[in-house]
């Protein structure tokens, strides 16, 4: 039986922030007395982790997930409830488990920046114990799955985002953690890098049966990734939940556009009963409950002559905008 | 002149920001009264002609135009350029040094307050040497010590731009900083320097940075007109030197396009 | 704690921050003629104080320079550690990564206070170790065991001090992200170990020997040197390198519990 890794039960963690007036007048008032109030940016929110999930933390800017990010890895100690991941308690940050967690932080570097990769790398493997030849075979398999061979012999600062952020990945993998904190990990990739990042992440996933927590603004990297997402608004969980279960709840429809013979029969069609949102000459589009997609598909091409047919994937990035823009959503 | 005047009142209150930082920076030029402790503790002044209380006159003084004359262009200027906020800068219709003109502008009156307390703490211990110059002269020594500032300011200007060309221009700005630390007058007034030394240090733009404004504003001997004459004359080289190095600099930036 | 993994990764620091600052050598050339600069202008400074007399506050100027001896070796231990890792801690605040410090499994304040190294001091030292070994010929210090291993105490205990004022001033950085100002103050109050702690008025003594130890960094090291040091000094001085060590180190750890409940 897969256990839960990560257990986290009634968290919340309350900030002191101090505010400031624009303009001159504020800045005096600001000088003279600063004011500061208690917010509470996590409020009592529960959830469980199994070893090996990738789970995509979603929600709008401040809603509380790189917070969340940062208690599970122990850089910040909750104001209330508890937290344990791999049976510690992470804010004490014993070495047993810091050596099982990584923290990854996109366009937060911790390479040194004069130097090759490379040498990051022996840097950290000695801070991890781990012996030359150790890490010299770990280097090598994870350049092999990341594809930076050539890469580690560059100084920090002349590679470009991409290569760095893999081999940032490399200097956080390198002591084979368990457990995954990524925050933003492709902001400001090209798409391309982007999507070598996620194959990567699959794989280590699949060959380490490691934990992956991943909060991300590209909705590619949480669909593509993760089979569970946890919503996270104004500091309170939405939604934890199947990532299909979420995407079906927000869009119950698929859109089929129809490319007929004739308009005769986009015509016929048009009339058939079925749902249309428009149609142009023989070009005819129809919008097909989920459920019914298949069935519906099989009258349609019985009973029609069709050129060509394609079904537009609901656009889930769309629908998951929708989740981070809106103020509330109820599921 | 709307442009700078707008700039400097937004600097001021960002300045403000960071007062304690500037109350700190304040309280790290007090150098000079320590130099001061050593001279009159062990009557090395008698040597050199000048009572306790002009001595520490002068100490004080020294202070003061160093807070006023303190420079730190380059250091802003090399973490722009490091944190990539240099291009947004140089394609607006202003010169970037105007910002850091006026931010500096706007520092010194931030840091004013502090400098009168640590004045006056000065004079509670050292009573007997409260004074006050004659407005003529305050007003002379303020304008030398403005004076003093832009020369510093374009000498920084100058190593700030090298950033162009070398990564780390700071590090030729605290080479430059010993001598300027060491003649300028702020450890010792040049009149005590030796003979082999005066003969020379005074074609040096480095006795008009802090000696020539705090013997001014102290009310000790110095020749006014030719202080302000070599004052001037030092920036009207250094301007032309400066413009020329910017635009060289700007140059090779656009053309590099990083 | 695992003693051989310290050492492993400490020279690792060494290698990755020499080689590092390696790529910058006209930079490494810039500031060895700075400090040489640097002594030529205090040795003039103290000229002109001994211009027209044969002693300040019981020192000659012999005396003096092995103060001046023990100030640049000091100094240049500080631009070799702690200032490159005070720059190197700021820079992790404000950037955020010192997170990444954070969960590395060594202790944070060796890591922090260690990681880099500049070799910009590198000459200062050995100037200042000339100047020293200068000043033992034209003093005729006679060299015995005695005296090397109570030189070496005492310069240890200095190097502990200053390590503890500048690894202070970091960790403020914690508040304060800016901590160039407090630095400068440190700087500029160091100045003072220049200069035979004898040569200032009682108040200014009592100031630097209390509140901010600097009386102990530079004086009591060249007292020793020329061997009128009284022994309850050095015992003096071991007590206050530990007390400053220990209080370093709890203000830290004081400062990484107000970083973890505070920080966002």
């Amino acid at each position: 039986m897969v256990e839960n890794i990560i257990e986290v039960e009634r968290l919340s963690k309350s900030f002191n922030i101090s505010s400031k007036d624009p303009g001159l007048r504020g800045t005096l008032k600001h000088f003279f007395n600063r004011e500061t109030k208690s917010v509470k940016v996590i409020k009592n929110i529960n959830f469980q982790i199994k070893e090996g999930e990738i789970i995509g933390f979603l929600g709008a800017n401040g809603a509380g997930k790189t917070t969340i990010l940062k208690m599970l890895c122990g850089l910040i100690v909750p104001s209330e409830g508890s937290i344990s991941v791999s049976g510690c308690l992470p804010y004490r940050r014993r070495e047993g488990f810091l050596k099982n967690i990584t923290l990854i932080m996109g366009q937060k570097q911790q390479l040194i920046w004069d130097l090759p990769p490379i040498e990051s790398f022996y840097l950290n493997a000695s801070i991890y114990d781990i012996d030359k030849f150790e890490a010299k075979r770990r280097i090598k398999k994870l350049s092999d799955m990341l594809e930076i061979e050539d890469e580690l012999y560059i100084p920090v600062r002349k590679l470009s985002l991409g290569q760095r952020m893999k081999s940032e990945l490399l200097a956080a993998l390198i002591h084979k953690p368990k457990i995954l904190f990524l925050d933003e990990p492709t902001l400001g990739l090209d798409i391309n890098a982007q999507r070598n990042l996620r194959e990567f992440l699959k794989a280590y996933n699949n060959e380490n049966n490691a934990t992956i927590c991943l909060t991300s603004h590209y909705m590619k990297d949480i669909t593509s990734l993760c089979k569970r997402v946890i919503c996270v608004h104004n500091g309170s969980i939405s939604y934890d939940g199947k990532l299909e279960k979420l995407l079906k709840k927000l869009s119950p429809v698929k859109e089929v556009l129809i490319v007929c013979s004739s308009e005769k029969d986009a015509n016929k069609l048009d009339n058939s009963g079925f749902k249309v949102k428009s149609k142009v000459k023989n070009e005819i589009t129809l919008k097909i409950e989920n459920r019914n997609v298949s069935s519906s598909l099989r009258t349609i091409l019985n009973n029609y002559d069709i050129e060509d047919l394609f079904i537009n994937e609901p656009p889930i990035d769309e629908i998951i905008e929708k989740i981070l823009v809106k103020k509330k959503y109820t599921f | 002149m709307r442009k700078i005047f707008t700039l400097l009142k937004v600097q001021y209150s960002n300045m403000l920001e960071y007062r304690v930082e500037i109350a700190l920076w304040a309280v790290s030029g007090i150098i000079p009264f320590f130099m001061l402790n050593i001279w009159t503790n062990n009557n090395l002044n008698e040597a050199i002609n000048i009572n306790n209380i002009m001595l520490s006159r002068y100490f004080l003084s020294a202070f003061f135009v160093r807070q006023f004359s303190v420079v730190w262009v380059v250091f802003s200027f090399e973490e722009d350029a490091l944190l990539g906020k240099l291009s947004p800068y140089i394609i607006q219709p202003l010169n970037p040094f105007f910002r850091y003109f006026t931010q500096h502008i706007a520092e010194q009156i931030t840091r004013f307050p502090f400098a009168l307390i640590i004045a006056f703490l000065f004079f509670l211990f050292n009573p007997e040497s409260i004074w006050f110059p004659n407005l003529i002269f305050l007003f002379l020594s303020f304008i030398s010590t403005f004076l003093s500032f832009l020369i510093q300011f374009l000498i920084q200007s100058i190593i700030a731009c090298l950033c162009f060309w070398t990564e780390k221009a700071s590090s030729i700005e605290r080479l430059f900083f010993i001598p300027t630390l060491f003649l300028s007058g702020l450890l010792a007034p040049v009149a005590s320097f030796p003979k082999y030394v005066k003969s020379w240090i005074y074609f040096t733009p480095f006795p008009y940075l802090i000696d020539f404004p705090a013997n001014l504003l102290s009310g000790n001997k110095t020749n006014i007109s030719e202080g302000f004459i070599m004052q001037i004359f030092w920036i009207l080289l250094l301007f032309p030197l400066f413009t020329k190095i910017w635009y060289e600099g700007t140059k090779k930036y656009t053309a590099m396009g990083s | 704690m695992n003693k051989n993994k310290y050492l492993v990764v400490y020279t690792k620091f060494l290698y990755t921050s020499l080689a590092s600052e390696l790529e910058y050598k006209t930079n490494i050339i810039i500031d060895a003629i700075t400090a040489i600069l640097s002594l030529v202008g205090s040795i003039f400074l103290l000229s002109i104080f001994f211009q027209n007399t044969g002693n300040i506050g019981g020192w000659k100027f012999e005396q003096a320079l092995i103060i001046q001896g023990i100030y640049t070796v000091l100094n240049g231990i500080t631009n070799t550690w702690f200032n490159p890792n005070l720059r190197e801690i700021v820079r992790h605040v404000r950037e955020g990564t010192l997170d990444f410090v954070l969960l590395k499994p060594v202790d944070s304040q060796f890591f922090i206070s260690l990681k880099k190294i500049s070799p910009s001091g590198f000459l200062e030292i050995i100037l200042g170790v000339c100047l020293l070994f200068y000043c033992i010929k034209i003093n005729q210090i006679k060299l015995s065991l005695n005296f090397l291993i109570l030189c070496l105490i005492t310069i240890t205990c200095s190097i502990c001090i200053l390590y503890s004022l500048w690894f202070f001033i970091s960790t403020t950085t914690i508040w304060f992200v800016k901590t160039w100002n407090a630095t400068e103050v440190l700087r500029s109050l160091l100045y003072i170990g220049r200069f035979p702690m004898s040569s200032f008025s009682f108040s200014l003594r009592l100031f630097f020997s209390i509140i901010i130890p600097i009386a102990f960094i530079t004086t009591i090291p060249s007292e020793v040197f020329l061997g009128f040091a009284q022994i309850w000094k050095v015992i003096l001085e071991i007590f206050i390198t530990l007390i400053f060590l220990i209080t370093s180190r709890r203000f830290w750890l004081f400062a990484l519990k107000y970083y973890s409940s505070a920080s966002s």
